[in-house]
């Protein structure tokens, strides 16, 4: 090893850590704006361009599927299935007065930004989006993002002047306080590495089956309640465990999002411990 | 090589991995063409060319592809520790070479990034590390790997010109 290759190979150490110092001060967010400003339509156009032969090569590793039928009939059924949710949701919710006053004040009338993504993580532990809203457009640190079939898609967990970043449900740092909509029982819905989405915390005794729709709680103030999440995809249960271990499957197809809703009418809460 | 032309060509592939590449599902993840593109290049052109690229791309994938630029640097730094065993000469077949070496870089990579999410509190047990290896760190390997050939191919067009002519499979 050369002195000039030892050289460099220090400089990008200490440049590692100096900047991930940086990104942790926030030091860093004025050049990522500018740098997501100059390389959008870029990125955009090479995106499009490359979209059909990835949607070819995607579509021979998924078995030959026709992806663009494919996404279609997700969108529609994701549109019907939530028209569904919901109109089961205010089946129930107007069961009780007390919990339709209570919805209605956490999610009074519903302000959706529309927005494009225009970048998306590409390592394969992660699951976020940018997309080109941002401080600038009233969106905040905490706002959650659904889909347009009006699924949950994730929180906005960055802002920049002109784009904010989405952490999706399904990345392995989300949390939702969940519910089950028929059987009412309640958990987390967690993301996962591989994609995958899991509801913990569901007792033993609850009466969950696979095909059951799990909407937001509203548990926590984070969430507004009733926003659909997705269906059960899987329950397993053994007698050893505390709790149940739900699988669920997302309604919005998360890795092809092209445009989505950022609730700008809902300001999550943070809930202070009880004295 | 001069350093502008390196950094350009890190540049763009860095946009195009952050816009274009991540679209590929295989085996539930996105190749990483751009470590495999720098390994290749490293067996090509050796370590003092790469390290200035490995350093444009790093912080260009970071910036656009969303992920703190330092941490990317880091996973992207064992290249330069593979480097040493190039110049060894451990292994005579270059295109074997490539494809140990991009195994043993995106093994590299991928802990890293788990490693961050770990050390951010992403990780809420050591199940969810098995998870991690299985459905990221080992498939990311594996397609990278099979990329490797590929890249090297047009890589060798790179090599300096008197080793040009050399047969090295």
């Amino acid at each position: 090893m050369t002195a000039r290759t030892l050289a460099w190979t220090s400089f990008i150490a200490i440049a590692a850590f100096v900047l991930m110092a940086a990104n942790r001060l926030t030091v860093l967010d004025p050049v990522e704006n500018v740098t997501l400003n100059v390389t959008s339509p870029m990125q955009t156009g090479l995106s499009s361009l490359t979209r059909p032969v990835a949607d070819w090569v995607n579509n021979i590793t998924d078995a030959g599927a026709l992806s663009d039928e494919n996404r279609r009939l997700r969108e529609e059924n994701e549109r019907l299935t939530n028209e569904l949710a919901r109109a089961r949701e205010e089946a129930i919710q107007q069961q009780s007065a007390e919990d339709l006053n209570a919805v209605k004040q956490q999610f009074p009338d519903d302000v959706f930004l529309a927005s494009n993504v225009v970048s998306r993580d590409s390592s394969n532990a992660r699951a976020i989006i940018a997309i080109d809203s941002g401080s600038g457009d009233g969106v905040r640190e905490g706002m959650i993002v659904v889909s347009e079939g009006r699924s949950l898609v994730g929180t906005v967990t960055k802002t920049f002047d002109d784009y904010s970043w989405i952490t999706l449900i399904t990345d392995p740092k989300s949390a939702v306080s969940a519910i089950v909509q028929e059987s009412r029982s309640d958990g987390v819905v967690s993301g996962n590495y591989d994609g995958s989405l899991v509801m913990d915390f569901v007792g033993q005794g609850a009466a969950v089956k696979v095909g059951d729709f799990v909407t937001t709680s509203g548990v926590g103030g984070r969430y507004p309640s009733g926003i659909v999440i997705g269906r059960i995809a899987d329950v397993q249960k053994t007698d050893q465990d505390l709790f149940q271990k739900v699988h669920v499957d997302h309604l919005a197809s998360l890795s092809k999002l092209e445009r989505v809703l950022v609730l700008t009418s809902f300001e999550p809460r943070t809930l202070e411990k009880p004295e | 090589m001069r350093y502008w032309t390196g950094a350009a060509i890190a540049f763009f592939l860095a946009i195009v991995q952050a816009s274009s590449v991540e679209q590929f599902k295989i085996l539930g993840v996105s190749p990483n063409l751009l470590l495999v593109f720098l390994v290749a290049w490293l067996v090509v052109r050796g370590l003092d060319d790469v390290l200035p690229m490995l350093f444009v791309a790093g912080v260009t994938f970071g910036l656009v592809g969303l992920q703190p630029p330092g941490v990317i640097l880091l996973a992207l730094l064992p290249i330069a520790g593979f480097g040493v065993l190039r110049e060894l000469h451990v292994v005579h077949s270059d295109l074997i070479l490539v494809v140990l070496l991009v195994f043993g870089a995106s093994l590299m990579y991928e802990t890293v990034m788990l490693g961050s999410i770990m050390a951010t509190g992403g990780v809420r047990g050591v199940p969810e590390i098995g998870t991690g290896l299985r459905a990221a760190v080992v498939p990311a390997a594996i397609v990278n790997v099979a990329l490797a050939p590929a890249v090297y191919f047009v890589m060798r067009f790179a090599r300096p010109a008197q080793r040009r002519g050399q047969l090295s499979f």
